[in-house]
């Protein structure tokens, strides 16, 4: 039995089979098919909901290593484990009102929000530093985003309608024109790196170490 | 001239917690006075409005907050004021979510619009109901699309789907409008299995997510886009409730323009002093 | 406003502000805090709902009739044993199926909306609509064509082919400032809409002017007196 889940050739066909299972009802209208590509397709999506116990564990593995080698101010991985668990029991005593619901306002809302309104700081400190004429090509950056900065605050739009036709030319053609090259070349990087798995070029991807290679 | 140069060297080199701190206040202050400024309504936003409009009591949306907390703050002022046209319009609405921090937001919406609600008598069950976090990966969105009811049979508080205005709902072809309020978490799932096959889509997404989502619009899978918290304000200007939107934009100016004006005096630096001393 | 809800602003603006505190430039005892607790609330939350979304969607079905759910149960009990250092094996099975299943999710279509649609959108008629459209239209082809350019690696560019890479590079650097500029402008949104729920109801303004003033103030003392550093968890 091992030897079925150790197999590298097996493993590519299951996940050949898996792949056509989901692949191919999309392209035919086969009602029969379709309900058990849709089964199927749930099926994957309680496996993906597994894995994040695996994601919990290694926290709880990281934090109790802190912990018991007394790193310095390891105080604070204990109390990162204290939340996980808090958090848990919280929710089994009522999501709708309670400790659930003071938590999720008080620490995860507002700490999630601020998580990214820091890029902002980040940002306005690489514009002063990036958006300099050093040469042809950092002039048209420099440009291009100036004019954009420009029309994108509130009140410049509603005292120089001028500047409006200029900002959406550059955001409409140029950045979009660069989308799409970005969509093209991340698609076809996918499908290929899709394809490599498929074909077992990439075993890494299923768990198999470079000796069972 | 040697004072010349330290002033050039100071503006060159400038300590980027300067920045952040003045940033910090020019953003601050006005949360804490607003001022009020004018603004413009993009045609992007007209678009965007023109479709909602264009609902009515026969139609259901679903109405998917594709975020996590954080990125709702962004698109916050398009949530509500694209929730309360929705309820304006007598529409049906659906809300999911694809985020387990998104499912903290259904109660502060219908705590912000309890009057429209009240006012428009929007009921739980007859008119709207919240399934809650209904699509953890894009394998439950392509389940739903194929198999509304396979997918979801209870609400967000385990009471049974069956019964609501839902029952009308089998698959991607019976939403009348799906409206996404997106940080790019499950949006491409949605353009995959929702949009590719027709059904009509918006979305109002955060600001990065603009130059990647425009071509979409542009090839007709998203009727309309509504840009990041700008859009949003626009979007409470043209329905005439004032919220959140609105009163951020005079942060955007000041923001903007605080980033233009440090641009302006790195530039000045840069060729007063590093530019003279590499040529030097 | 009740005592609760007084609580609960303080608590979270005094958390934010440590948040914040990382732009100070060094590592803080004030950030190390916020983080934590960010990482331990965040992380049960995540796993509250996920095991709702199998209970709702795994053991329900099943109740309902569909029985086939209950491989997926196993299958989802068999990738846990991927952290025994004997067995873990025994998930690659799970592993193979979820991946294949994943990856025909994503290419059944994204070879259209990533690749064909996106083609398709920018071959459009370059002389039909009015000044602004035409312009439009000419200048997303020429872009799409140039930037293309550039990113060919497997051939010498020379010739045509070299001006056509080097129109597309300055091409790229004109959608770059523009690209950055929108990103900031996304980026200032989160942060006004931070401060915006930090600041709603009014009763919390002065809640968040004292975080902010008592935190810069921490920070600083603990910079002067040395514990900044001592007090804060090592990596």
């Amino acid at each position: 039995m091992s030897a079925f889940f150790r197999s590298r050739e097996a493993m590519l066909i299951v996940m050949v089979i898996s792949f056509l299972i989901v692949f191919i009802p999309y392209f035919f209208n086969v009602p029969a098919l379709e309900e058990f590509s849709t089964t199927w397709i749930t099926i994957a999506a309680i496996v993906n909901a597994f894995t994040l116990v695996l994601a919990v564990y290694s926290q709880f593995r990281r934090g109790i290593y802190f912990i018991r080698t007394g790193k310095r101010a390891w105080g604070f991985k204990l109390w990162m484990l204290i939340g996980i668990i808090l958090m848990i029991i919280f929710a089994t005593m009522g999501m709708e009102k309670g400790p659930y619901s003071w938590a999720m306002q008080a620490i995860i809302t507002p700490l999630s929000s601020v998580n990214y309104g820091i890029l902002a700081f980040y940002l306005s400190s690489t514009c002063a530093r990036a958006f300099r004429a050093r040469n042809l090509k950092a002039f048209a950056l420099l440009v291009a985003g100036f004019i954009v900065l420009f029309y994108q605050a509130p009140l410049t739009g509603a005292i120089i309608p001028g500047i409006e036709p200029v900002a959406r030319y550059f955001t409409e053609t140029f950045a979009m024109a660069f989308a799409r090259v970005f969509a093209i070349s991340v698609t076809l990087g996918a499908i290929v790196f899709g394809i490599r798995v498929l074909l077992g070029k990439e075993p890494m991807v299923l768990g198999f170490t470079r000796e069972e290679r | 001239m040697s004072e010349e140069r330290n002033i050039f060297r100071m503006l060159a080199e400038i300590d980027r917690r300067i920045i952040y701190l003045l940033l910090f206040i020019v953003v601050t202050v006005p949360i804490l006075r607003p001022i009020a400024m004018p603004l413009a309504v993009s045609p992007d936003t007209k678009q965007y409005y023109k479709v909602l409009n264009s609902l009515g009591p026969d139609d259901t949306v679903l109405f998917v907050l594709d975020t996590e907390f954080s990125g709702y703050m962004e698109i916050q002022s398009g949530v509500l004021a694209s929730a309360r046209l929705i309820i304006e319009k007598g529409a049906k609405m659906a809300i999911a979510c694809s985020h387990p921090e998104a499912t903290g937001i259904p109660p502060m919406m219908f705590s912000y619009l309890r009057d429209v609600m009240e006012k428009y008598d929007y009921k739980y069950g007859e008119d709207y109901v919240v399934l809650g976090y209904i699509f953890p990966n894009e394998a439950a969105v392509a389940s739903s699309a194929q198999d509304f009811h396979g997918v979801v049979k209870e609400d967000w508080r385990g009471r049974p789907i069956k019964g609501t205005f839902l029952d009308g709902i089998h698959d991607w072809k019976d939403w009348s409008l799906i409206a996404i309020f997106s940080t790019g978490v499950r949006s491409d799932a949605f353009i995959r299995h929702y949009g590719l096959r027709g059904t009509p889509m918006v979305i109002n997404c955060i600001g990065v997510m603009i130059p990647t989502t425009k071509p979409y619009v542009d090839t007709g899978i998203f009727k309309a886009l509504l840009p990041s918290m700008r859009g949003g304000a626009e979007l409470e200007k043209l329905i005439n409730a004032p919220g959140p939107g609105l009163a951020a934009m005079d942060c955007f100016t000041f923001g903007h323009y605080l980033v233009i004006f440090f641009i302006i005096i790195a530039n000045i630096g840069y060729f007063g002093y590093v530019r003279r001393r590499a040529e030097r | 406003m009740t005592p609760l809800d007084l609580i609960i602003a303080i608590v979270a603006a005094f958390l934010s502000m440590c948040m914040f505190s990382t732009l100070y430039g060094k590592s803080s005892p004030l950030y190390a805090l916020a983080e934590e607790s960010y990482i331990g609330f965040g992380t049960g939350l995540t796993v509250v709902v996920n095991v709702l979304y199998i209970y709702r969607t795994g053991i329900l079905g099943i109740k309902a009739g569909n029985w086939v759910l209950i491989l997926g149960i196993i299958l989802g009990i068999m990738v846990l044993f991927r952290v025994h250092p004997k067995y873990d094996y025994i998930a690659r099975l799970p592993i193979a199926i979820a991946l294949g299943a994943g990856f025909a999710l994503a290419l059944r279509t994204t070879i259209f909306t990533g690749f064909l649609d996106q083609i398709r959108a920018t071959i459009v008629p370059l002389f039909s609509g009015d000044a602004q459209t035409i312009l439009y239209r000419w200048t997303i082809a020429l872009c799409v064509i140039f930037m293309l350019t550039f990113f060919l690696y497997t051939i010498e560019l020379k010739g045509p082919l070299k001006w056509s890479a080097t129109i597309g590079e300055y091409m790229m650097y004109i959608a770059f400032g523009a690209i950055f500029a929108q990103t900031f402008m996304g980026r200032l949104a989160l942060f006004v809409g931070t401060m915006q729920y930090l600041a709603t109801p009014p009763w919390k303004k002065p809640i968040l002017v004292a975080s902010m003033v008592i935190v810069l103030a921490l920070l600083i003392v603990l910079d002067k007196t040395g514990l900044l550093e001592r007090w804060t968890p090592e990596e």
